[in-house]
């Protein structure tokens, strides 16, 4: 019992640190702030939770200052992002609006025409 | 292990010089207090890389949170954007 | 002449520190190992079990073999506050309005429920010092920032300047009179050899430590907590003259 434990916190801390590299990847990408503010809160607090919770899981004494921390985090970081999408809003910054994504219509002109290639 | 950790030494160490030129370059004082927070991060995490983490705790604590603060709340009540123009008494130049 | 003279003084200057710098062997390895007892470093890893029975070492030299710093950065700090608050510091008579605007209801209720949380964390750092890394300093920190999301989420919350000052004067009487209680028994200012000594990594052990380090926590926390009160309340000033407009 006390092995499945060990491996059941391995598993989720690299879970975890995979969340937490997907949310930084995320943040790098994407085109505005709003994405932005989205990709970093929502996979950075799942990343950190799961992290936590897996160390809890590998030294069985420390499981209930990990609960108290994911509780934390689960509280503070929708809170932080809340705050800074609503001052963003309140500064008039407009979200990035792709009409159409066309990538094509650059370099059709460079193109041979398309014909029949009988 | 030892070749790991000093690599990551010396790349975190390039990182901080350049955050802390852009932060020097900055023509708008907001960007360059974030940009003294980011100093005061990466210094945290390499100081507890180095095996000191009392250290690593009050750098986390006092550089990130409070000074940045305390600088933004100074820049809201001065002034927000560098000022070229400044005269200082110290050249003593009257134009 | 003047160029000549400061130049003249930073090269006497830089002669003497490099000849200084020079006795110093860089690249050896000055902890030495913990079977000799000749460095410092060494001494303190060998003998802080025994004779000061904490078992986090970086606390034992700060607040025991050096502890007299420590009173002299605590100075420092109380000296930085008092500078700031003479200066910005007015006892206004109205109602005080602070220059952040309302906030919306949850981030009010979300700070209720997490400045508890905030305040148990910094008290924990400051009283486990002497057993896991951290200490009065990191804890004071950890409960101002506690209180600065308290400020910055409510308009109308205030934290009252007397309290403040009264918790601050009496945490620094306190490390002072440990200091004298260690002069007058033991002969030496800050000894730590009148205190119960305790079981080693438990949490009364140590002599004065534990409540030295209590006392700078609180002392750190009110002083801090009063520096961003007080920035805070300052108002705008459209008074500030830009130099653009004087020309």
């Amino acid at each position: 019992m006390m092995e499945y434990l060990k491996y059941i916190g391995q598993g989720l801390i690299v879970f975890g640190s995979l969340f937490l590299f997907l949310g930084a990847l995320g943040i790098f990408r994407m085109p505005d702030f709003y994405n932005r503010l989205q990709a970093g809160t929502k996979a950075s607090t799942l990343g950190a939770m799961s992290l936590i919770l897996g160390v809890g899981f590998i030294q069985p004494e420390w499981m209930i200052k990990s609960l108290i921390i994911v509780v934390f985090i689960a509280v503070a970081n929708p809170l932080s992002s809340h705050a800074l999408g609503r001052s963003a809003y309140k500064n008039n910054l407009k979200p990035f609006m792709k009409k159409k994504m066309d990538a094509y219509e650059k370099v059709a002109e460079i193109l041979p025409k398309e014909e029949d290639r009988l | 292990m030892i070749y790991v950790y000093t690599g990551a030494i010396v790349l975190l160490a390039m990182l901080l010089v350049y955050v802390a030129l852009y932060a020097i370059r900055q023509k708008d004082l907001l960007y360059a207090v974030i940009a003294t927070g980011v100093v005061s991060l990466i210094l945290s995490i390499v100081f507890l890389m180095l095996q000191a983490p009392d250290v690593a705790l009050t750098e986390a604590a006092i550089g990130i949170a409070l000074t940045t603060i305390a600088f933004v709340i100074t820049i809201r009540n001065t002034a927000r954007y560098e000022n070229d123009n400044a005269q200082s008494g110290f050249n003593n130049k009257k134009e | 002449m003047k160029k000549f003279f400061v130049i003249a003084l930073l090269a006497i200057l830089g002669f003497y520190l490099t000849i200084a710098f020079l006795q110093i062997p860089f690249g050896q390895n000055r902890l030495g190992q913990p079977q000799d007892e000749a460095t410092v470093g060494a001494y303190y890893l060998n003998n802080t079990k025994e004779k000061s029975a904490v078992s986090n070492v970086v606390t034992a030299i700060v607040v025991n073999y050096r502890g007299f710093d420590t009173l002299g950065e605590v100075t420092v700090l109380f000296l930085a506050s008092t500078g700031l608050a003479s200066i910005l510091y007015r006892r206004k008579e109205e109602e005080v309005e602070r220059i952040n605007k309302p906030s919306s209801s949850l981030l009010q209720t979300g700070s209720k429920f997490l400045f508890p949380l905030v305040v148990l964390l910094g008290i924990y750092v400051f009283i486990h010092g002497h057993l896991t890394p951290g200490g009065g300093f990191q804890g004071g920190a950890i409960i101002a920032t506690g209180f600065l999301l308290m400020l910055i989420a409510y308009q109308k919350y205030h934290v009252s300047h007397s309290m403040l000052t009264w918790v601050e004067s009496l945490a620094g009487v306190l490390f002072v009179s440990i200091g004298l209680w260690g002069l007058i028994t033991g002969g030496t200012f800050l000894e730590n050899s009148y205190f119960p000594k305790g079981v080693l990594n438990s949490l009364i052990s140590g002599g004065a430590i534990p409540i030295i380090y209590i006392a700078v926590g609180f002392k750190v926390a009110a002083e801090l907590t009063g520096v961003l009160d007080i920035l805070l309340n300052t108002k705008e000033e459209k008074s500030v003259p830009s130099n653009q407009n004087e020309k």
